[in-house]
Order: C-alpha cells, then structure tokens, then sequence
C-alpha cells in the first residue's frame, strides 16, 4: 500500500474541509481525485503531506505514519503544485536544480537528473530562460520537471493543467503516463473528468470533503442508472409528444429544451432505434444525433444531485 | 547548500538596486572626506594693528627711537589732534588705539622720574591689551639699560633697544590638528556608513525573503526532506554572509582613504562598533522581511527607515544641532548609539576609562537592540508557523 488514509477530519472554524476522509492508494496506480472547485482536493493533499495540520485521522505513506519530519518518505515523493512554484530570479535549469537538490545531493547525479527532467518535459530549449520569459504552458511543464527531477516513487499532481493550452495538456497527460509507465504511483487531482477518465486507473470523486463514490472508470458508471445518453435535435418540436417517448422501455428521462431533446436510458441495446422509428412515423425531423455512454459528471449529477462544474 | 546557493542568485539578481545606495555612500563619502576642511586654523600670519599717535613732547633721540619701534609694532595712522575725529576713528575702527605722548615725558623718562602716557582704546580690546604689553616692553627694557647699563647717552640706549627687539622669533604651530582632521573624516564615514548599510540589508534581505516567504515556495521547500533547522540555518547563513560581505567593502574603502587611522586604536573601535550595528542592521532587516509583503513595499521601507533614523540620529546632521526631543525619540534606534560611539571614539584624546566605558557600553547597547529585535521575529515566525498549520 503506497498511501492509506483512515476518517482525516479537517476543520476551519465552523468548516468541516475533510469529513472523516478515507482512501487507500496501491503501487503502481494513477489514482484521481476528482471533485468540484472546494471540495477539499487540495486540503487533502496538503494534509498528505503534513503541510497542514489536521484534527483527527490517521496518515500512512509506505506504511509508515506520515508527520512533517518524515523525512525518509518525503524523499520518496514529489509534488506538483495547483500554483506554480517556482523561483523568477533563477533560470529554468536553476529552478530545476534548485528543487532537485532538496533531494539529491550528489552534483553529477543531480545534473544528468536535470538534464533527463528537462527533456521530458520538453524545455530543454528554454533552459536559460527566467520563468517571466516562458508562456503559461512552458511554465507549468517547468512546473512540472521541478516536481519529477528527482525520480521520486509517489507523484503527487494538484490540478497540474489548470489555465494550460490544449496541445501543453495532452503533452503534460501523456508525460504523466510515461512516468506510470516507468513505475511512479501517481496522485492526480483535477475538476477535469475528462482528464481523469482519460489517465487514471481508479477515481475517487470528492464532494463536501468527503469520498462519494471510487473505484475505476467503469465500475463507477455502472453504479449509476444512467447507461445512454442521447442527444437529438429536432427542427420542428411543436409536433412532439414527450409521453410517447417517455413509454419505451429503458428510458429514465426526456427533456426537450429549446430544438434539443435529451434522453437519458438505463444500459441496455437498441435504445436509439425505437425513438428514431417514432419520430419519423411521426413525420418529426431531425438534424444531429448523439449516442454516448454516461460520464463522470453524470456520476456525480446523480449521486449529489448537481453538475461537477457548477 | 540549495538554500544558500539561491539566496545568493536572488541577491545578484537584485545587484542594480543594492548597488545603487553603495555607489551613493561610495561617491559620497569619498567626495564628503576629501573636501572635508578643519574648523580649526592650521597657519600663522603676523598681523599689525593701526594706532593713532599725537606726539606733545619735544624731538629727542629717545623720542625718534621709541617712534620708530611703534611704527614697526603697528601701523602709524595720521589723524588731526581734535577730540572728535579721534573718537570717530575709534568708533569706526580704523583706529584700535590711541596713543598720546605727553610734553616733557622723555626728559622725565631719561631723568628717571615716574612717567605715564595717555591711551585711549575700546573696552575689553585685546588689540589695545597687545599694544600695552609692547609699549611697557620697550620702556621697561630702556628702563633696566639706564638703570643697571653703562649706558652714556640716548643714542647708545635707542641703538641696544634696537638691537634687542630686531631679533625675531619664528613660529611653529604645535597642534593634533591632523590626527583630528582624519578622526573627523572617519568619523563621517563611518556615520554615513549606516544609512547605506541599513538601506542595503534591508533590499537584500527583504528582497530573499520576498521569494522564501511565498507560500506556494515554501510549501515545495517543507514537503521536501531539506529538514527546517538545515532549511533556516541555510537562510541565516547566507543573511550573515550578505551583511558582513557589505559591511567588508564599506571597512576596506576606510582603509584605502586613510589607512594610517584606520590601524590605530581608535580605527579598530570605528571597525568594532560597525560590525557591531551591522548585526543589528541585520537583524532589524529580517524582521522588517517577515512584514513586508511586496517589492514596492519593500523600497519604501528601506528608504524610509534607513534615511529616517540615519536624520534622526545625528547621521547627516550632528547630534549636537538636533533637538533633545529629536534626540530622544531616537534614542530608541541603534543607529543613535553607533553614532554616539563613533563620534566619542573620534573626538577621545586618549581611549582609556570612563571614555572607553562609555563607548564600550554605547556598542553594547547596539548589540542589545540587535538581539532584542531578533528574539521579537523569531517570536513572529513561531505564532505565524503556528497560525499556518
């Protein structure tokens, strides 16, 4: 077991950050917390790490209680911050350096450790350039090699994409994955579902400094009604009789908002057919149709009853 | 040595400011100690003073000799024998003196009878005291020739008196006066000193603690295995290492402007108590960069507290022109102390008992604000660590 945490409580004042917070984490895993804005990610980290101090639970890291002189387990991790933290009057090799050196003493190792960091995160063309000097995506990669350069077993990663261009953040999700690959446990925190569902082996989603609901891509859909989602525009609604759509087998709900009809159905085959075969007996037509299978919004609509981007 | 070694970029990355307020004191203080003068006159220029001579005696040799003294004594000025020309002259200082030779006063003289010349002078004139003194000079000393001298007649007397006062002395001023001047020049280097030394630690070192303090850098520095005393010490080293590299350059400029001073006794207490105020500098500037949140803040108070106590405190004006008001407001600064010192250690004649007491007390009470303000920040630093987690 890589991290075990066992009913953390955390409060500010009258507000409860972590509600009795539980989570296990194994090697190998790139494990996501997902959750919206506020919902106690990143007070979950920083308690993780000890840099916060936290009124009830317990904390392990590699099965050895975690306090802010544990050194041992600190060398072992690497973090990436939500804000970039990094040093503006230094250069990006310097800034490199700098947090490398926290952990490897070793000047030769250090400097191939630098040089390798670099490369992977695709900077090694800035390597002069003060932080000022490089775009918000090159920044948050420097970002990122600042956290990584030492090889660390565990990466913890809060919300290492906010504010990044798309091509910077399918770069950063694949790098991510290569450093899985080469054997890092990885702790990602995003309120990007598609980032999580893209990347992490199993999820858990935070609402209320609470764990609501984990487990793997999958297996967090299926804990949800909800099988299909289908999307179909109508170009002439005033003919349309919701009831009779509402009468086919599977369906959960239909709503029609303006030209667009949403339906959503439990799992099971030939959902679509039916509706399309009414509409055009009906004499309805339509322009563009969606099929998709439920996302982890939708997991999280209908366990809090509100949308993860609110 | 992560720490120390970025401690050190930041400040080279910060050189155009802190080098500013040291090429200032550098300009300053070398143009301000050569071009300083002495108050005190080092030259000697004999001078002579006008008198008014009215003669109403009758011509004699005596007489012609003794006018003749007067007229290398002083300068002989014509004026008409009227009451109210010769008080105007008086009045009007172009005349200090005026000197009346009564009728029959050589043949009295000579005759060895009691004689008295009539003088007129303004008050308490030390112009007409000289002239007195000259004037009994010469008639004491003719006196001694006639009554002890083979003298035979009044040309033999009026040649021996002349013979006697030809002679001249040369004069050579014996004074400390340029031990003083070098104390004096050092000793407005070394006040000046802590304006700049004060505005340079308090840029440098708020500038690091500007980037250390930052939360989100300092959360990466504690959630890495650097532990916090080897993460503090590092701090502390490289604030130290800072101020005592300052303070190095501004003591060995010192030596290049006057070395010789600088050896002695008094140059090594000049060198004391400024390393001294500098820890105290120091100290007062980590304590002012756990308070200042910005950079724009950051000028602002390095300019206002260093030009600030350095006028209060007698470092631009001496502590003698300010106010005792003034005086005592400052009192409560180290700077205030470290001028005291300097200007004590300065202006001693000799370094020895209640003099190097009180000096040595002066330092001590730097040392003690130093100390005092160091124990307040880190009191600071622990509520604030306690607050953050």
């Amino acid at each position: 077991m890589v991290i075990k945490i066992k009913n953390l409580v955390k409060r500010y004042g009258d507000l409860i950050a972590l509600d009795h917070l539980n989570l296990e984490v194994q090697k190998g895993e790139i494990f996501g917390l997902l959750g919206p804005n506020g919902s106690g990610k990143t007070t979950a980290i920083n308690c993780l790490l000890s840099l916060l101090k936290y009124d009830k639970g317990e904390i392990e890291i590699y099965d050895t209680p975690m306090h802010p002189e544990a050194y041992e387990i600190k060398k072992r991790i690497g973090l990436v911050m939500q804000n970039v933290a990094v040093f503006n009057e230094l250069t990006v090799y310097e800034n490199i350096d700098y947090f490398c050196g926290l952990y490897i003493s070793d000047k030769q190792k250090r400097r191939q450790l630098v040089e390798e960091a670099m490369d992977f995160v695709g900077i090694k063309d800035f390597r002069k350039f003060t932080p000022k000097k490089l775009s918000g995506g090159l920044l948050r990669r420097l970002n990122i090699a600042c956290g990584i350069a030492h090889k660390p077993d565990l990466i913890i990663m809060d919300e290492p994409t906010v504010a990044v261009d798309p091509q910077s953040r399918n770069s950063i999700l694949e790098g991510i994955q290569k450093l899985n690959a080469a054997g890092a446990t990885i702790i990602y925190t995003s309120h990007y579902m598609e980032e999580v569902e893209q990347i992490c082996s199993r999820i858990a989603i935070m609402d209320k400094g609470k764990v609501i609901a984990s487990g793997s891509n999958d297996s967090l859909k299926e804990i949800i009604k909800t099988g299909e989602h289908i999307s179909i525009e109508i170009l002439n609604p005033q003919n349309l009789d919701l009831d009779e759509i509402s009468d086919f087998a599977n369906i959960l709900s239909v709503d029609l908002s303006g030209s667009q009809l949403t339906i959503k159905s439990s799992r099971g085959k030939n959902n679509l057919i039916p509706i399309l075969d009414l509409l055009k007996h009906r004499d309805i037509q339509i322009g563009k149709v969606f099929s998709e299978p439920p996302t982890l919004n939708d997991v999280f609509l209908e366990i809090t009853g509100k949308e993860l981007r609110d | 040595m992560q720490v120390y070694k970025a401690f050190f970029k930041i400040i080279l990355k910060n050189r155009m400011q802190i080098s500013i307020y040291l090429i200032v004191f550098i300009v300053l203080a070398v143009a301000f100690t050569a071009s300083y003068t002495s108050p005190v006159s080092t030259d000697f220029t004999e001078s002579k003073i006008n008198i008014a001579l009215i003669n109403e005696d009758e011509d004699s040799v005596f007489l012609d000799g003794f006018i003749a003294y007067l007229t290398v004594n002083a300068n002989l000025v014509n004026l008409p024998d009227d009451p109210q020309s010769l008080q105007d002259a008086l009045f009007f200082q172009e005349v200090d003196y005026i000197l009346r030779i009564p009728d029959g006063f050589s043949q009295d003289f000579l005759a060895g009878q009691t004689v008295s010349l009539e003088k007129t002078a303004a008050p308490n004139s030390t112009s007409a005291t000289f002239m007195d003194l000259r004037i009994n000079q010469y008639l004491n000393t003719a006196q001694t020739y006639l009554n002890y001298g083979n003298v035979v007649s009044q040309y033999e007397l009026v040649s021996s008196l002349q013979n006697d006062f030809s002679n001249s002395s040369s004069v050579t001023l014996n004074s400390h006066t340029d031990e003083s001047d070098s104390a004096e020049k050092m000793a407005y280097y070394y006040n000046f000193m802590a304006y700049s030394l004060f505005a340079i630690l308090i840029l440098g070192v708020c500038a690091v603690m500007l980037v250390f303090n930052d939360s989100d850098i300092k959360k990466r520095n504690f959630a890495s295995p650097l532990k916090t005393l080897n993460y503090n010490s590092q701090l502390v080293l490289g604030s130290l290492s800072f101020a005592v590299l300052a303070w190095l350059l501004m003591v060995a400029l010192s030596f290049i402007i006057n070395s010789d001073f600088m050896f002695s006794e008094k140059g090594l207490l000049l060198i004391l108590n400024s390393f001294v105020f500098t820890m105290s500098a120091l100290s007062i500037s980590f304590f002012i960069s756990n308070l200042v949140k910005s950079r724009s803040a950051m000028s602002a108070v390095a300019n206002v507290f260093a030009l600030g106590t350095s006028f209060i405190s007698g470092v631009f004006v001496e502590q003698v022109y300010l106010g005792d008001t003034v005086l005592s407001i400052a009192s409560f600064t180290p700077t205030y102390w470290y001028v005291k010192a300097n200007n004590a250690i300065t202006s001693a004649s000799s370094l020895s008992g209640s003099t190097l007491t009180d000096i040595l007390t002066w330092i001590a009470l730097v040392l003690g604000f130093g100390i005092a303000i160091l124990g307040v920040t880190l009191v600071l630093l622990k509520n604030r660590k306690v607050e953050a987690r």
